[in-house]
């Protein structure tokens, strides 16, 4: 591999193209950059000439003057960390005054993530697959699994309200990837009551890449990819910073976080960011759910230079927090929880606490993330990364007889990558990137919690390659297309009971994993390995100024995750006993979207329906019931099927007036499990959100009113059994409902807004919120802890953001 | 030239560097001692005249015997929570019950025998003097055949009800024992 890289950088040299300098070299060219919908200025955009270190950058009311510049045609390039870049050919033979327009919400990485909304990065109407600042400021003090389902197609899995995990067209875990600062996440994503351990105030976009393309962080995501990226950095002297503070009356909490960022004209920069959260037990609108306080300290730090075509990054950030578990949620038998789904309110209710108690989680996620880039030879850009994340995660039960520090579960997950990548272009139209990416990643488990490892001991190595391109001969045309091989390997040693080892028939499979008997138990040393391939391709293209089309396809491949081979113990909130398994494959995934959409006057609409076919689709099914001393437990365990998810996510947008704006967005999904001709759990029902906005004349203020409807899910596996109970003197059979959905349900909100100061540039906005003012009593289906409360009464929220 | 060629070595070797601190091994993973595990409950029934009947049920076993009770009678009984998972160290779990008292309960349920039962004299109580039923005394009544279900509570809800969902709180154990009353 490293042979190849040194022959392939040794050919890009001799591929090196010849500068155009010539004789004078003292012309000049000035303008400013506005943005292309209200012609605001753009402060801090890149104005650069290709093949050249000579850049100049846009001052606060958006002009620039580049000088030195020779006779000749030059290629221009304007970038701007929330702008698509534009490129520009001119010839130079007198000084001359360019202005440009720049498209705004669009981030810079859209340039290296080949996604399947590209039409909306041209046309900016992006808002269904991106978060922007102002959004990620409203879902301050929550997590981003909130913040993201207000994305058509977006759902979230949740474990009570505090712990939400991204769901896209129906997959989450790790069918979904997250991408922090240009590193993947690496926590510990294949449990589904595991929210992701990422700080949505130190970001500045959140965009959403549904199809998975974005190849370079991996072709393991059929679900798709969401991208975070920070607040981009200004060369140049600067100083701000933005502090948010959030006070909410439902869990008596609130958040604070604080972020300044200061630059210097000679490249340097440095950023830090603070957040803190407490919230005590939430509320229904008719009782307390106990035990639902969480606390989260988070900081990162940033420190670099950049003069544009090189320099080089230190990153370092710190996520904490603990998270109570709904108390009533703890349970010890299926008798238990059918008690639990026949009583209408929890079985526990206690009185209002900021304690947090077992049962509980603590996470600790730790990053340290090192960027070299260089450009080299006009065109090309190579970058190292070196990331090293450490996630620790302890888990508290009820227990007897144990000490309540005592975590049932402790798991320590380090992770080192290094990725090598090498960009360059052709000509204007045609874009490559090229790399390398290598990943060692160690779990532990800690032996002194008393409890069966959940996760076993693991080393697991990744190697993998991509190579993408993109070809943009006009603003209306765009195709893409990237492939991607990553070998996996697995070295596992984990404890399996020896007649669990022997009834599974891994002792006839798999005997050359066997290391030794202790008692009970049998050491194994499971060496597994996967290949996985992956390839996307899609074309965008706009058919006069109102149609715009896009296509993509996606094919992913995804080895077994570490829960899916290995799970090995009880769940408390379910009553399940849950087993991996080892003979699972890797799971393959073909997945195309289409999106469609339409611009006429004043009303905008966009129609986009997926399809994908996965198999080996892997999920937890019943596997009987299993005797112990707390009576009969139904098992679950790992196996794969194939599976047909599709659906459509619609968006509808209305301008009644500059002032008044009606947006419409609606989602539907169906899954169903081919072998067994059954529907699949867990996909969220049909759900529409709908919002009117008003604005003041002049932005002082503006008011929005937000209704969700969630339908209720009519297609779920029947995945019910049965429980003995004795009544007075005789055995009575009683079905335990863990299957049926919830009804259907609506709720409202409420968001006011004041923008003080100048309204273009506001420093301050107050923000006042309403969540479910009608207090509505409903259960979600996406939570689990459905079977035992109802979802979170009326909360008014005040938010305050302060710009400096 | 030369210089860019050094300058690619050594980000060759940078990248070489960064690649070989992936190498390492791991140790053989510790056995985990489980704690909080009970594997067995004993019950053990008294009464005068008799010799003491022990039927035991065990997490490892088929768990087939059955108490033989007569009718009409009281009988002494006790419950007893093992963790015998270490042949070399058997645990009683019944000493931490007791010391844990206001965090546990002892319940029986019955079906197909009607028998009724009260704390004995020597049951342990909690600090608000309600019984346990560690130490319990049985009547039994007309001759029939059913099945007994000892339930160990964890954190009852309350410690004062006549039947296990009343107890809520979470079950700990719930095994079930065939029960057979002779006719005296």
């Amino acid at each position: 591999m490293i042979k190849h890289f040194l022959k392939i950088t040794v050919l890009l040299f001799f591929l090196k193209g010849i500068p155009l300098w010539s004789q004078d070299c003292d012309f000049v060219i000035s303008g400013t950059i506005n943005d292309l919908h209200d012609g605001t200025p753009i402060y801090g955009a890149i104005i650069s000439i290709e093949g050249s270190d000579n850049f100049a950058q846009t001052q606060e009311n958006g002009f620039y003057i580049l000088e030195g510049l020779c006779s000749g045609s030059v290629n221009l390039k304007i970038e701007h960390t929330e702008c698509n870049p534009i490129k520009k050919k001119v010839s130079i033979d007198e000084n001359a005054i360019l202005d440009f327009e720049l498209e705004h919400h669009i981030n810079e990485l859209e340039e290296i993530i080949i996604s399947d909304n590209q039409l909306k990065g041209l046309n900016g109407n992006a808002k269904e697959s991106r978060l922007n600042r102002d959004q990620i400021v409203r879902f301050s003090s929550q997590s981003l699994g909130d913040a993201l389902t207000t994305l058509a197609g977006v759902s979230s899995l949740k474990t009570g309200n505090a712990i939400a995990k991204p769901m896209i067209h129906g997959m989450y875990g790790s069918r979904v990837g997250i991408v922090a600062n240009g590193v993947r996440l690496r926590d510990q994503e294949w449990g589904s009551d595991h929210a992701p351990n990422i700080d949505l105030n130190a970001f500045q976009n959140v965009q959403l890449v549904k199809g998975a393309a974005a190849l370079k962080y991996g072709g393991d995501t059929p679900g798709g990819i969401i991208v975070l990226s920070p607040p981009k950095i200004i060369l140049g002297d600067s100083l701000f910073g933005q502090t948010i503070i959030n006070a909410a009356t439902n869990g008596g909490g609130g958040s604070l976080t604080s972020k300044l960022m200061k630059s210097t004209s000679n490249g340097y920069y440095i950023n830090g960011q603070l957040t803190a959260k407490r919230f005590g037990d939430l509320t229904t609108p008719e009782y307390v759910l106990s035990n639902t306080g969480m606390k989260e300290i988070n900081v990162s730090f940033k420190l670099g230079r950049s003069i544009v075509i090189k320099g080089w990054e230190l990153n370092y950030s710190r996520f904490q927090n603990e998270t109570g578990i709904l108390r009533a949620a703890h349970i010890g038998n299926i008798q238990d929880l059918l008690r639990a789904l026949e009583s209408n309110i929890p079985l526990r209710i206690e009185p209002f606490t900021y304690g947090i108690s077992a049962p509980k989680q603590q996470g600790l996620h730790q990053n340290i993330h090192l960027i070299y880039f260089n450009q080299f030879k006009d065109n090309f850009k190579w970058q190292l990364d070196y990331n090293y994340q450490v996630n620790t995660r302890k888990e508290f039960d009820v227990r007897r007889g144990v000490s309540v520090d005592i975590p049932a579960i402790d798991l320590k997950l380090q992770t080192q990558n290094v990725l090598a990548n090498l960009k360059w272009n052709k000509t204007f139209s045609w874009e490559f990137e090229w790399g390398i990416n290598a990943m060692l990643q160690d779990n532990f488990s800690n032996p002194n919690t008393g409890v069966k490892r959940l996760i076993p001991d693991y080393l697991k190595t990744e190697l993998g390659s991509y190579f993408v391109g993109s070809y943009k001969p006009s603003n209306s045309f765009h195709w893409d297309w990237g492939i991607r091989l990553d070998q996996v390997d697995w070295d596992v040693q984990k404890y399996y009971g020896v007649s669990d080892w022997k009834t599974r028939g891994y002792d006839k499979v798999f005997p050359q994993f066997e290391v030794k008997e202790t008692g009970t138990q049998i050491l194994v040393n499971p060496k597994l390995n996967f290949i996985n391939f992956a390839a996307q391709t899609g074309f965008s293209f706009e058919i006069g100024e109102q149609f715009e089309t896009s296509f993509s396809y996606v094919l992913s491949q995804r080895s077994p995750n570490a829960s899916e081979l290995f799970s090995d113990g009880l769940h408390h909130s379910l009553a399940t006993i849950e087993y991996g398994s080892l003979m699972l494959e890797k799971e393959i995934s073909s997945k195309f979207l289409l999106s469609l959409s339409r611009t006429q006057g004043k009303l905008k609409g966009s129609f986009e329906p997926y399809f994908s076919r996965i198999n080996n689709y892997i999920f937890i099914g019943p596997k009987g019931l299993q005797q112990t001393i707390r009576g009969a437990f139904p098992v679950w365990q790992y196996d794969a099927t194939n599976a047909l998810i599709w659906g459509v996510d619609a968006s509808f947008d209305f301008n009644f007036s500059s002032q008044l704006n009606l947006d419409l967005n609606a989602s539907y999904t169906r899954a169903q499990d081919l072998k067994n001709e059954l529907p699949i759990i867990n996909i969220p029902p049909f759900n529409s959100t709908q919002t009117i906005k008003y604005s003041s004349p002049k932005n002082r203020y503006d008011v929005e009113v937000v209704n969700h409807f969630v339908a209720r899910q009519k297609r779920f596996p029947d995945l019910n059994f049965s429980v003995n109970t004795l009544s007075e003197g005789s055995i009575i059979e009683q079905l335990v409902d863990v299957s049926t959905p919830p009804k259907a349900y609506q709720n409202l909100d409420l968001f006011f807004s004041v923008y003080l100061g100048n309204p273009n540039k506001s420093k301050t906005i107050l923000r006042f919120m309403i969540h479910n003012i009608t207090q509505t009593k409903y259960r979600d289906y996406l939570n689990r802890m459905r079977f035992y409360a109802n979802e979170i009464g009326r909360n008014f929220q005040f938010q305050l953001v302060y710009s400096y | 030239m030369v210089k860019t060629i050094i300058l690619y070595t050594k980000q060759t070797l940078l990248f070489i560097f960064l690649i070989s601190i992936f190498s390492c091994s791991k140790d053989t993973p510790e056995i985990v001692n489980e704690e909080e595990l009970i594997t067995t409950v004993e019950l053990s029934f008294n009464t005068q005249g008799e010799s003491e009947q022990k039927i035991r049920w065990e997490t490892t076993a088929p768990n087939t015997a059955e108490i033989i009770l007569k009718s009409n009678t009281e009988y002494e009984v006790q419950i007893t929570f093992l963790d015998e998972s270490d042949p070399g160290d058997i645990e009683n779990i019944n000493e931490e019950i007791i010391e844990e008292v206001d965090e546990h309960q002892v319940f029986f349920e019955f079906s197909g025998v009607t028998i009724s039962y009260v704390q004995s004299d020597s049951d342990p109580l909690d600090s608000n003097q309600n019984p346990v039923f560690i130490n319990t005394v049985w009547s039994t009544s007309v001759a029939s055949s059913g099945i007994v279900r000892a339930f160990l509570i964890h954190e009852p809800t309350t410690k004062n009800s006549t039947t296990r969902n009343g107890f809520g709180g979470e079950t700990d154990v719930s095994v079930d024992i065939p029960i057979r009353i002779l006719e005296e």
